[in-house]
């Protein structure tokens, strides 16, 4: 027995022989035969084998998932493909529009070259800049917080295999959204210059090798940072974060510090062209891009070839430089980053949250929920960051809303954005409610029973989701609606309008995520995005934009068109047909009885379905 | 088939194990005991190669873990407490993506994941998605991955979690066989019956050091002769250095803390 003697009476003692009772043994009759130490070596994969090996893991993956969607996700499915279809051939007309308004404006065609390139640099360097810190997130989450590397790492595969696999998961996982953007305008483009065949067949190939040269890069940071800087690699994304952004703000605000009035004008082009040109440094692997495609479309081809030759031998290389790094040192930064302490802060309550408590006029059962789903809400730096970045975009465009437009005098199109933004403040709102609302009581039912036992009433949770999503979404909605409209310089009467659509959409909005939530809870996710993106998420979704679309037709539209029909033109036209008017003042009632009705049943009908749901749902 | 030299690692200032030197030899079954935020987990970490050493080395099958982690992961099967496996593939699927990884042909593969399947009596479900899986199943089907290919060593972190009476038994019982085969079987656990009835060595680790350490039989004369059970001693050695523990950085304390509880890097 090696327990010292000290043991036995309190004292702990460290034992000396490390290998007391330690006997080799044959092997007895286990029924199994041991593989040997040299046969485990001897028979690994040679490295062709476990690429194959490592193929057929993703294919099977993805081809489970696809059938699963295909079987189970239709709704979502297609909610997706339709909504990026729009979204593409809404970019494609949007840059076969400006690529015809710069071709009509500038008729010298060196000129207009030298611009279209600089929109191509410009566009595609700004794309590069965020590749790569996209996809240094994204190996990041691969590489070092996967799931399954614990798996990975303890089975003999080369370390250099599974940093491609990860690699190649990342290169996808950017690229395709590189692809949605990059391509309406590079197609554009070629159909408005009347570009040759091989322009088009070249497209892919460019684009492919173009997104590869950013992940490498991204992935070798991220290498880096985790290697030399474990502890500090939040901070080191936080600087750059904030530094790109400064830059990307003081670039945007350099471009529109011209004189109102003279935007999209070719002397703006020009001087915007001069001051990006800084994007069209040849070293930068968005000039090669964006030279060889022009070079292609001008019927360079032998030009073009060879830049993309650049593309492609600069992208294998990082590929191999990144592999040939990760085989020396991920490992290692794996297992730092797996050592790293984490500090154990104490949590103290903020003047908000008594005054949460002490001034909200609900019941104390529904404070104290509003107090917990506060308190999370902002220890969660992944909920409130969207909402900040969201709204601060938002609040950002609102401010600088009349240097977008040379008729930002014109009643019309005041009218028109003002309209516009309200809608869009609701199309933002609805994907924050379908994010964030919509899994809250799906996360509250693995929770039920604790709170249960509190002998807490289930309609009070209810209650308290919707105080906590009103509350929420109505005073940030409110503040930007009305930057907008102070902006702009809309009417009061407008804005009042405006004021009480972003009251409904709220209430609407929140009591749709609510109740849905609760009729359609998915108990067996702890993920929200997982919950989100569910049937039930998408249908929230989809019954959101549909509330919000008959909302801002019934309560803001008719009084947008109110207060053009007082305009002095209007009032002429509508002078000789007394019928419309009569039609208007109609709609502009009904509306305002229509909506306040809709905001009612929208807010009231979902929560009474959802906690009939909820009263009797069992865990 | 494994040597501990010297081994420290370090989460942040805190020292999550501390100069723990041990071999475990050829067919043997080692227990490591200890408490939460022991070491336990870190130590497992640093034998399968998740973790490398701040100091000393670690050695499966002469390998060193870090110079050759490739030939000595080749020797070990690894069941984490909480399983990683892929939710979108069949048990059968995943048993054959590892014995592809562990180099073995298509033929040998099926044979060896037919026997798995009725050693662990994985038949009825081999064929579903694993998402469709109990975590006891997941468990059953982990430790089928971890010996598919008859691995000289086998390290499990917390054996019995989430298993049935019945699943205990037969996992033990395949232990067992396994070691009598000439599979080093390394398994930390909280379970001391499980301990007790199985291994052939104990250890006991506590705020990263190596407290006890004893062969079975010397344990059961120890405790007949002092009239103390397994777990009396577990909490005479731990409850003393017990207070130690307010010592701890925050820290180090909090990475150590996290690292037990997680018992698995599948954050």
């Amino acid at each position: 027995m090696r327990v010292p003697p000290g043991a036995r009476s309190g004292r702990i003692l460290l034992v000396t022989d490390h290998s007391a009772g330690t006997v080799e043994r044959a092997p007895r009759s286990g029924g199994y035969e041991v593989s040997r130490g040299a046969d485990c070596v001897a028979r690994l994969p040679g490295p062709d084998k476990e690429g194959c090996a490592f193929w057929q893991l993703r294919l099977r993956i993805a081809g489970t998932q696809v059938r699963q969607a295909l079987a189970h996700s239709r709704l979502r499915l297609s909610l997706i493909g339709s909504l990026s279809l729009l979204l593409w051939l809404g970019m494609f007309w949007l840059f076969i529009d400006g690529f015809r308004f710069l071709k009509v404006t500038i008729h010298h065609a060196t000129t207009y070259d030298t611009v279209v390139e600089g929109v191509f640099a410009m566009f595609f360097t700004a794309l590069m800049v965020m590749l790569v810190f996209s996809s240094a997130i994204l190996v990041y989450g691969f590489l070092f917080r996967a799931r399954d590397l614990t798996l990975l790492l303890s089975l003999p595969a080369r370390i250099e295999r599974v940093f491609l696999h990860k690699f190649q998961d990342t290169v996808f996982f950017s690229s395709w959204a590189f692809l949605l953007l990059g391509s309406p305008m590079l197609l554009a483009y070629g159909l408005v210059q009347h570009a040759p065949w091989y322009y088009f067949v070249m497209l892919l190939p460019y684009l492919v090798a173009f997104a590869y040269i950013p992940t490498g890069i991204g992935a070798l940071v991220c290498l880096a940072v985790v290697y030399f800087l474990p502890r500090r690699r939040h901070h080191v994304l936080t600087v750059a974060a904030v530094t790109a952004l400064i830059a990307a703000v003081w670039i945007g605000w350099s471009l529109m510090a011209g004189p109102e009035g003279k935007l999209l004008t070719p002397s703006w082009i020009q001087q915007t062209i001069n001051r990006l040109q800084f994007s069209g440094q040849q070293l930068l692997p968005s000039w090669w891009l964006s030279s060889g495609l022009l070079e292609a479309a001008l019927h360079g081809w032998n030009h073009s070839v060879l830049f993309l030759s650049v593309l492609i031998s600069n992208a294998l290389l990082l590929r191999q430089l990144a592999i040939y790094i990760a085989g020396r040192y991920y490992r290692t930064a794996y297992s730092q980053l797996h050592a790293v302490g984490t500090a154990r802060k104490k949590m103290k309550p903020i003047w908000l949250d008594r005054l949460m408590v002490r001034c909200v006029p609900f019941p104390l059962t529904v404070r104290l929920m509003l107090l917990k789903d506060f308190r999370l809400f902002r220890r969660d730096a992944s909920q409130w960051s969207q909402f900040l970045l969201f709204f601060a975009l938002l609040g950002f465009y609102f401010l600088n809303i009349r240097r977008f437009g040379s008729q930002s005098h014109t009643v019309g199109w005041v009218n028109m954005m003002s309209f516009v933004n309200l809608t869009v403040v609701g199309l933002i709102l609805s994907t924050l409610t379908t994010r964030h609302v919509f899994p809250m009581i799906s996360l509250e039912g693995r929770r039920l029973w604790m709170l249960g036992l509190l002998g807490l009433r289930r309609d009070t949770i209810l209650w308290s989701k919707l105080a906590f999503a009103v509350g929420g979404s109505l005073v940030p909605c409110a503040i930007l609606v009305l930057i907008s409209d102070v902006m702009l310089g809309i009417p009061a009467l407008l804005q009042l309008s405006h004021q009480w659509t972003c009251l409904l959409l709220c209430l609407g909005l929140s009591g749709i995520a609510v109740g849905l939530g609760a009729k359609m809870p998915n108990t067996r996710e702890d993920s929200p995005p997982r919950i989100a993106a569910g049937f039930g998420g998408t249908l929230n979704l989809v019954v959101s934009a549909l509330y919000i679309v008959l909302i801002v037709m019934l309560a803001a539209m008719p009084w947008h068109l109110y207060v053009l029909a007082q305009h002095q033109s209007a009032a002429e036209f509508l002078a000789d047909r007394p019928g419309v008017l009569r039609w208007l003042h109609l709609w502009l009632w009904g509306g305002a009885i229509g909506s306040a009705v809709l905001g009612i049943l929208a807010t009231v009908v979902p929560l009474w379905v959802g906690l009939r749901a909820f009263q009797t749902m069992e865990l | 088939m494994i040597e501990l030299d010297n081994v420290s690692r370090l989460y942040g200032r805190k020292i999550a194990v501390d100069q723990l030197t041990m071999t475990v030899a050829r067919g043997e079954i080692f227990a490591f005991l200890g408490p939460n935020g022991a070491g336990k987990t870190t130590t497992i970490k640093m034998v399968v190669g998740l973790l490398q050493p701040t100091s000393g080395s670690v050695r499966v099958g002469g390998h060193d873990m870090v110079a050759e982690a490739r030939a000595a992961a080749s020797l070990l099967g690894y069941v984490p407490d909480a399983p990683c496996l892929y939710d979108k593939l069949s048990g059968r699927e995943f048993l054959e993506f590892v014995g592809r990884m562990r180099g073995l042909d298509p033929p040998e593969t099926s044979e060896r994941i037919h026997r798995q399947t009725e050693d662990f009596r994985l038949g009825e479900f081999i064929d579903a998605l694993i998402e469709t899986y109990s975590h006891g199943m997941q468990q059953r089907l982990t430790f089928a991955a971890a010996l598919l290919h008859d691995p000289a060593v086998l390290v499990v972190d917390e054996p019995t979690v989430g298993l049935d009476p019945r699943s205990v038994r037969l996992l033990k019982n395949i232990l067992r066989r396994r070691a009598a085969s000439g599979t080093t079987v390394f398994m930390s656990t909280h379970t001391l019956a499980v301990a007790e009835e199985i291994a052939e060595r104990i250890g006991i680790v506590h705020q990263g050091r190596l407290r006890f350490l004893g062969t079975r039989d010397e344990v059961a004369h120890e405790l007949r002769s002092e009239n103390l059970s397994l777990e009396d001693l577990f909490m005479r050695i731990t409850e003393t250095v017990a207070g130690g523990q307010a010592e701890e950085s925050e820290s180090g304390a909090s990475a150590a803390g996290r690292a037990e509880r997680e018992d698995t890097p599948c954050d």
